[in-house]
């Protein structure tokens, strides 16, 4: 079972393919990161080398479609990393809510919809869920037709569970989802306020006067030259003091960057926009 | 000759990891990247355990940090940890291989490729097989492997599985690591 392997001549040829193709530039994606997904999806359509795959996506509209899903990492877990969510759930969201109406969140990528799903069922639990407005963006049709149905994989329903449990011990979090054909579906009433947005390259809208953004390992694939220009957007994108969420290992570390963003939860890491 | 040493392990790794860390003098010549299987929501408190008796900063690294000598890098709990080839931590999210994440495979196969026949790779005690195909490559690049003795191994699993794929360079008891990696220097 030897995975092929992607030279970086042969990965450079392909990120310049889809690019005249597609105009969707991988340039600036983490190079081993984008590396080993081309090369799981070569495996798994079995296409057996590099030429081939570009052959494919040169001339196949939907396989293009499948290769942005597949590039996308879904979040197979909700609640991950309970802390935060703990963090959220008693000091941020009481908190920020009480003095906030039109709250936006949004949430930029989005390949799966556990982390949506999450805020959700928080919000629900505290009876805030009608004060707040979602964005959910995403480059893949296919992941936002999930969500918008409210699916999500079943088979990790234990993480899930067990997460959840660390975090609202009142009830179970099967009070939030029913399973239909070996599927789970998140109740959709939680999902009403929602704003789907399909982009055809990532960021190319910005929507305004955003008061939180979930931007969790997402950072983690891409390069420090786009890792920084998204950082920069997403800045744009947020009111004067609103809050921006990464992963646990991430950080915002761009040259001049304390002008921007303030660290104002360093476990958890949850910056804030400086007021102006 | 070496630029970064590589060492996976599982049950039955952590003392022996303990003492290797011990052993090494504060400013080893290399970074030591490590990748140890560990229950997934013991966020903190590994890397302050193995800090304890380490003279070498133990360090859990944020993505795209910088690798440099003299410290040890620990693969963060849920997440893949990749060697860049301009010589940083990546990690990521995909999808567990081989039922871990981190996967020692991964972290192997990528700092491989980064170093090539500077990369010394550790297989250690393990209760699966995570880490014998990274383990290959390592070699396969040109890189020096070894593996703990496994009848020293609390959970022989992983020492074996390497050494049924990989004509190894040294089969080594922990004392015997311990000599190799203080040599390097």
């Amino acid at each position: 079972m030897a995975r092929y392997e992607l030279g970086i001549v042969d990965t450079r040829n392909i990120i310049k393919a889809i690019k005249e193709k597609y105009d969707f530039n991988f340039k600036n994606y983490a190079l081993t990161f984008f590396k080993r997904r081309v090369e799981l999806i070569i495996d798994k359509y079995n296409l057996k080398n590099a030429d081939n795959f570009i052959r494919r996506i040169e001339n196949d509209k939907d396989f293009f479609e499948i290769f942005l899903k597949e590039l996308c990492i879904e979040i197979t877990e909700m609640f991950r990393d309970p802390s935060l969510w703990r963090y959220l759930k008693d000091d941020f969201f009481p908190q920020i809510l009480q003095k906030s109406s039109q709250y936006k969140i949004w949430f930029p990528e989005v390949s799966s919809g556990e982390e949506l799903y999450s805020v959700a069922i928080l919000l629900d639990y505290l009876g805030v869920l009608d004060k707040v407005q979602f964005l959910v963006s995403s480059i893949s049709q296919i992941h936002l037709n999930k969500i918008q149905e409210g699916y999500f994989d079943y088979t990790k329903i234990d993480v899930n569970e067990s997460n959840f449990k660390r975090i609202i011990d009142e009830k179970p979090l099967s009070d939030y989802y029913t399973i239909k054909d070996e599927s789970a579906y998140i109740d959709i009433s939680l999902l009403k306020n929602i704003k789907f947005i399909k982009q055809n390259t990532i960021f190319e809208q910005y929507p305004k006067g955003i008061k939180l953004i979930f931007y969790r390992n997402h950072l983690l694939y891409f390069n420090q030259i786009l890792e920084e220009r998204l950082l920069k957007s997403l800045y744009n994108c947020l009111v004067p003091g609103g809050h921006l969420i990464i992963g646990m290992n991430e950080k915002i570390d761009y040259w001049n960057s304390e002008k921007d963003y303030i660290l104002v939860n360093e476990n958890e890491k949850i910056y804030k926009k400086k007021l102006a | 000759m070496f630029k970064a040493v590589i060492i996976g392990g599982s049950a039955g790794s952590f003392r022996v990891i303990t003492k290797i860390l011990q052993s090494l003098p504060k400013g080893y010549p290399l970074p030591i990247l490590l990748n140890l299987h560990r229950l997934k929501h013991v966020r903190s408190g590994f890397v302050e355990a193995l800090s304890i008796k380490s003279n070498i900063p133990v360090i859990e690294p944020h993505d795209k940090d910088s690798i440099k000598p003299g410290n040890a890098y620990l693969a963060p709990s849920n997440y893949h940890m990749y060697i860049e080839l301009n010589k940083k931590i990546a990690l990521s999210t995909e999808e567990p291989v081989n039922h871990s994440r981190p996967s020692i495979d991964l972290s192997f196969e990528t700092a491989a490729q980064t170093y090539n026949k500077n990369l010394l790779g550790i297989i250690l005690s393990g209760a699966n097989r995570d880490g014998a195909q990274g383990l290959k490559k390592v070699k396969e690049l040109g890189g020096t492997a070894i593996v703990q003795d496994p009848k020293e191994c609390e959970v022989a699993t992983m020492t074996e599985a390497s050494l049924r794929v990989t004509d190894v360079d040294y089969v080594y008891t922990t004392d015997q690591i311990i000599d190799y990696l203080q040599n390097l220097k």
